[in-house]
């Protein structure tokens, strides 16, 4: 394995960062917004989600990216490997979070939201300041669980030729015909990128928890 | 609360799944016009498949590769290229995501259903790779009942019926098969000892044995002639007609033997078409 092989790993390395913070910045807030809109019981979009999540748990997705990158096209909507891998992943995580912050709503008390009503909060107000606050610190581990999840479900997007750490690794091997040095490059990547994660988690829980104590 | 709508679950589902059932229907790859008219044909490579196509240091280079070059020089539109994992290549331009494969796509009877191919770009009839150190494989024969890896979806797996019958009549039959997703891990497994030996051409094994001369050895061959070609949509015949004047250039010209000794060892004499019986 030469030098220019490690480079090609990290720059495998880059590939998996940026698609992996990208599919939590734009699935986080998009399960959010669906779990909103089933605990709100908005009339037909609840079972809109309700089967989308059923839908997007059931599929697999290498056959989601497969079918994003091999399907648009024949409708004329032209999409790259990585815009499709994207797509796939954001579409993927967006059902797993939309559950996960949809078991922090229903835990939430319905007397908070009363409460709230009772002093004339709006909507929009009521959900910045009591809702969201207390919601997403029960959502927080399981949210990191399914952001762990996802880093490590990127390279399932090779299948499209996206060139992420272990697609990386996998054509060094067949270069120099030695897969072993290139694999043992890319596990050294993966676990500082989730350990990284895992550290926020721990980081975000013990400052709520002094916060706390101070108030 | 108990919902009251009339929008049942079961419907939702059929109004989502019933446009992309219409978008399957659709798929179709453009022909030499339409190439001319937007500028650009879209072209899709391997990534892993010594000596054909392969990367090094972040680089697309081989065989294959090198002729795409050839044809960027060639052509009078742009070449687009995309290098995809083997599982995605077929479907790609089946599909008509691509408009050609340019990767060693073994000419088989089954394919010439769904592709057309261009003319034959090298011999690669197959052979076996053992382990160097393995004594009891020395010919054809002593493969009875022995473990046999092979790439999934590899031209190779509807050709085993000549191995079988070549192990039939000394007695033999054929083992195990285990189908890996690319070569490269089939090389591994043997080296691990998992299976005892594992089918390729001869061009890929030649590289292999080459590079690391110390764990394989080179066997003998395991099925009658075989060519690798370039794939097109089926019925995509103008298209067809470009890229077999291109190959023909390039035989002419000296380009094309130049590359196969480069990077085969060797120059071929292949015919200009060839119409697979297997």
């Amino acid at each position: 394995m030469s030098h220019a092989d490690v480079l090609s790993i990290f720059s495998g390395a880059l590939t998996t960062l940026l698609l992996s913070i990208a599919g939590i910045a734009l699935g986080l807030p998009l399960g959010l917004g669906l779990a909103l809109a089933r605990w709100a019981k908005v009339p037909l979009l609840n079972q809109v989600v309700a089967v989308y999540v059923s839908l997007l748990r059931a599929t697999p997705l290498i056959t989601l990216v497969l079918l994003i990158f091999f399907a648009l096209p024949t409708a004329g909507i032209s999409v790259g490997p990585v815009t499709a891998g994207l797509i796939a992943l954001v579409l993927n995580t967006a059902a797993f979070n939309c559950e996960v912050w949809r078991a922090a709503l229903l835990d939430l008390p319905k007397d908070q939201i009363e409460a709230a009503q009772s002093v004339g909060m709006g909507q929009a107000l009521r959900f910045r300041r009591i809702v969201l606050p207390q919601v997403w610190r029960t959502a927080l581990p399981g949210l990191i669980n399914e952001m762990s999840q996802l880093v490590k479900l990127t390279p399932v997007l090779a299948v499209v030729g996206v060139v992420d750490i272990t697609r990386a690794a996998v054509r060094i091997g067949a270069q120099t015909y030695e897969p072993l040095p290139p694999f043992l490059v890319a596990l050294a990547i993966y676990i500082p990128i989730v350990y990284a994660l895992v550290s926020v988690q721990r980081w975000v829980e013990r400052r709520t928890t002094l916060r706390e104590a101070a108030a | 609360m108990p919902t009251t709508l009339p929008f049942s679950r079961r419907g939702v589902l059929a109004a989502l799944l019933l446009p992309i059932a219409l978008w399957a229907t659709t798929a179709q790859a453009a022909n030499l016009d339409e190439i001319k008219k937007r500028g650009y044909m879209t072209v899709v490579t391997e990534d892993d498949f010594r000596p054909f196509e392969f990367v090094k240091d972040g680089k697309p280079t081989g065989f294959n590769n090198e002729m795409v070059d050839a044809l960027r020089k060639y052509a009078p539109f742009e070449i687009r290229q995309e290098i995809l994992p083997w599982p995605g290549i077929l479907a790609g331009v089946a599909t008509g995501k691509y408009d050609i494969a340019i990767t060693a796509v073994l000419m088989t009877k089954e394919r010439t259903q769904s592709l057309d191919f261009t003319s034959p770009i090298a011999d690669a009839t197959h052979y076996y790779v053992k382990r160097k150190d393995d004594s009891s494989i020395k010919s054809i024969k002593d493969l009875n009942g022995k473990t046999v890896g092979v790439q999934t979806g590899s031209a190779f797996l509807s050709r085993l019926p000549e191995l079988q019958a070549m192990l039939a009549k000394e007695g033999g039959k054929l083992g195990k098969v285990v189908e890996y997703s690319s070569y490269p891990e089939a090389y591994q497994d043997l080296a691990l000892k998992r299976t005892d030996f594992v089918v390729n051409t001869v061009i890929n094994l030649k590289a292999l044995v080459a590079e690391r001369p110390n764990v394989f050895e080179l066997g003998q061959p395991v099925s009658g002639n075989s060519y690798p070609a370039w794939a097109v949509k089926k019925g995509n015949t103008d298209l067809l007609k470009f890229m077999n004047e291109f190959i023909a250039a390039q035989k002419a010209n000296g380009v094309m033997p130049a590359l196969q000794k480069k990077w085969f060892g060797e120059a071929f004499t292949l015919p200009v078409s060839y119409t697979p019986e297997q």
